[in-house]
């Protein structure tokens, strides 16, 4: 416990109105680092995932970055700490193409506004081909309408690489994927993690969550329950707390 | 679960085998430029075999369509511009109107046209950020509250000036920069061209423009990747007003006057020229090329049909078919776009 976490969550509750989401909320992330983030449905999963990026404010709790303190008061917040979530229905426009998507917000522009689309188009092809070599993206300048629920993804990765981000908040990314989309997302978040950048896998399929996770948390009605390496546990005693619990 | 087997199978080379046809039908204003393409050249040939009895050639027709274009050019490019952000604005024939009056009879009290003119693009601007304001700070559908800026504007329109026709007779300078001719092209034209070109700029090599996109192809995600959609949203409005006034200028410039009922109607028609140019009526999808074609289009459409002096009902049937017909078509290219 000498260095500080990348990120801490710290006895955070939430609530709904009556309805208490998340209580007595604890645990972290390091670096490099997969984490699991188990349950069942309702549990509290996309709710913490939600607090994390910056959506929710916590009721009470807090998180801290790099062992301070902080608070997430919108998206963009999270996205200064480097933390990028990629949801089920990924954050894209399907209307503009990929490198356009790649620089939504973030736009390499000239001093008059106007933008570097060949800077824009080179980076994109490249980030395409060295960071996420998903299922036959050829080309930067295909619309995202036009692709797949795992080659959205893929964008949507190779986004956070881009932009350098630490952290990747993944919610139920497979929920949409064909096998072999699921595959390569699962590689490329192991990828990831290789250079540097710690992941949060929330996901219904255990299988798919042993085979990339380094440590499990696993929550039941909005608590955490079971905090465990995988090294220390078995995919039946994780089921077991899942469905237990 | 169906594109497991296609996005591995097909070969990457798909592309390249597609015919130059179904190339042009994807790119964003193919379709209307295949359909302005054929159109022209039945027009040429049909001129050239019947140089006497179909004088679409003749100078003075060309004339007629530089001088029409520009005005619903205007206009269209104004309320197009929000449509991709996601909003309507309905009021812009009604805006049209009141900013010219308000020019003309200025000038009539002895002002400067070239001081008069921006006064009423400024008004223009305004009325558009007022629609953005109440549709954004309200949560109304900007639909509802531009007919009510239609109706409102419009009455406003009678209240200050009354039914009578108002005379706009500005300094030469003002005259010739928006009525003259230069090199033999109509200066409205030209300027239509012009606006065409800073609005390529703006929406297709602009930050603003890809925004612009973003607000209204996917609101949630521009929001969630920190652009303030409302802004966007705003500026948007404020460009359709201040386009709508620049409208009334070119129109009031090249006859003189202003009728204060001539605005009727042209609202619908800005909206037209737009979904018959690729514009998709639920924001996100459009280009400032196809919005063009599509005012070039109905123009065509209008002068065709007068030069076969055919009545006018016909005119309001073929656009009629032809948004329609647009419409389906962009439906069918989002469904393809989200599939
Ligand atoms: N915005 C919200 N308003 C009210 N209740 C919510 C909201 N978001 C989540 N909840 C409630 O919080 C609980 C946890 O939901 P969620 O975090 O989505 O669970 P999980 O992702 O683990 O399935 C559920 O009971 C859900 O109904
Ligand atoms: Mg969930």
């Amino acid at each position: 416990m000498s260095a500080p976490n990348l990120l801490e969550l710290h006895n955070i509750s939430k609530s709904f109105g009556a309805l208490t989401a998340l209580r007595d909320l604890s645990f972290h992330i390091g670096s490099s680092e997969v984490v699991g983030l188990l349950g069942d449905n309702g549990a509290g999963k996309s709710t913490t995932v939600n607090l994390i990026s910056g959506i929710y404010k916590p009721t009470s709790g807090y998180l801290s970055v790099d062992g301070e303190k902080t608070l997430f008061t919108c998206r963009s917040d999270s996205a200064d700490a480097g933390i990028e979530t990629i949801y089920q229905n990924t954050a894209l426009v399907d209307s503009l193409s990929i490198t356009r998507n790649i620089f939504m917000g973030r736009e390499r522009t000239d001093a008059f506004g106007f933008l570097k689309q060949v800077e824009m188009r080179d980076i994109a092809m490249e980030v395409l081909e060295k960071a996420v070599h998903i299922s036959g993206i050829d080309s930067p300048d295909k619309l995202v309408g036009d692709l797949s629920g795992g080659q959205k993804q893929a964008v949507a990765i190779a986004r956070a690489v881009f932009f350098k981000r630490r952290v990747l908040l993944l919610d139920e990314p497979t929920s949409a994927l064909s096998v072999r989309e699921t595959e390569a997302l699962l590689a490329q978040v192991l990828k990831l993690k290789a250079e540097g950048v710690s992941s949060v896998l929330v996901t219904h399929n255990l299988y798919h969550a042993y085979q990339v996770c380094d440590r499990f948390v696993i929550m039941s009605h909005g608590t955490k329950v079971f905090d465990v390496n995988k090294a220390d546990t078995t995919i039946s005693q994780l089921t077991e707390y899942v469905v237990l619990t | 679960m169906t594109y497991a087997m296609t996005d591995s199978a097909v070969p990457k080379s798909r592309t390249k085998k597609q015919s130059l046809l179904k190339q042009i039908m994807t790119m964003p204003a193919g379709a209307i430029l295949l359909v302005f393409a054929t159109l022209q050249i039945v027009c040429i040939v049909g001129a050239l075999a019947y140089p006497d009895d179909f004088r679409y050639l003749s100078p003075q027709n060309l004339t007629i369509l530089m001088k029409a274009i520009p005005v619903l050019g205007c206009l269209a490019l104004g309320a197009g511009i929000l449509m991709i952000a996601g909003e309507f604005d309905l009021s812009v024939g009604s805006v049209y109107t009141l900013t010219a009056v308000l020019m003309a009879s200025l000038v009539d009290g002895g002002m400067s046209a070239f001081i008069a003119a921006p006064l009423g693009i400024l008004l223009g601007v305004m009325i558009g950020l007022l629609n953005g304001t109440i549709t954004l700070r309200l949560g109304l559908p900007s639909f509802i509250v531009t007919l009510g800026g239609l109706l409102f504007w419009r009455g406003a329109v009678l209240l200050y000036n009354g039914a009578v026709q108002v005379r706009f007779d500005p300094e030469p300078a003002f005259s010739s920069l928006f009525a003259g001719t230069l090199l033999g092209i109509n200066a409205a034209f030209i300027w239509i061209v012009l606006f065409v070109v800073g609005f390529y700029l703006l929406l297709h090599r602009h930050k603003f423009g890809n925004h612009v996109f973003a607000t209204g192809g996917n609101p949630a995600a521009a929001t969630a990747i920190g652009i303030n959609t409302d802004r966007v949203k705003l500026v948007a409005f404020a460009i359709a007003g201040g386009m709508a006034a620049v409208a009334g200028i070119i129109a009031t410039a090249r006859v003189g006057s202003v009728q204060p009922g001539q605005g009727a109607g042209l609202e619908l028609q800005a909206i037209a020229a737009c979904v018959i140019g690729g514009l998709s009526l639920r924001g996100g999808r459009g280009s400032i090329i196809g919005i063009f074609l599509g005012v070039m289009l109905i123009h065509t459409i209008t002068d065709v049909l007068l030069l076969l002096r055919a009545p006018g009902f016909y005119l309001d049937m073929f656009i009629a078919t032809l948004i329609v017909i647009a419409a389906a078509f962009n439906h069918l290219i989002e469904r393809r776009g989200t599939a």
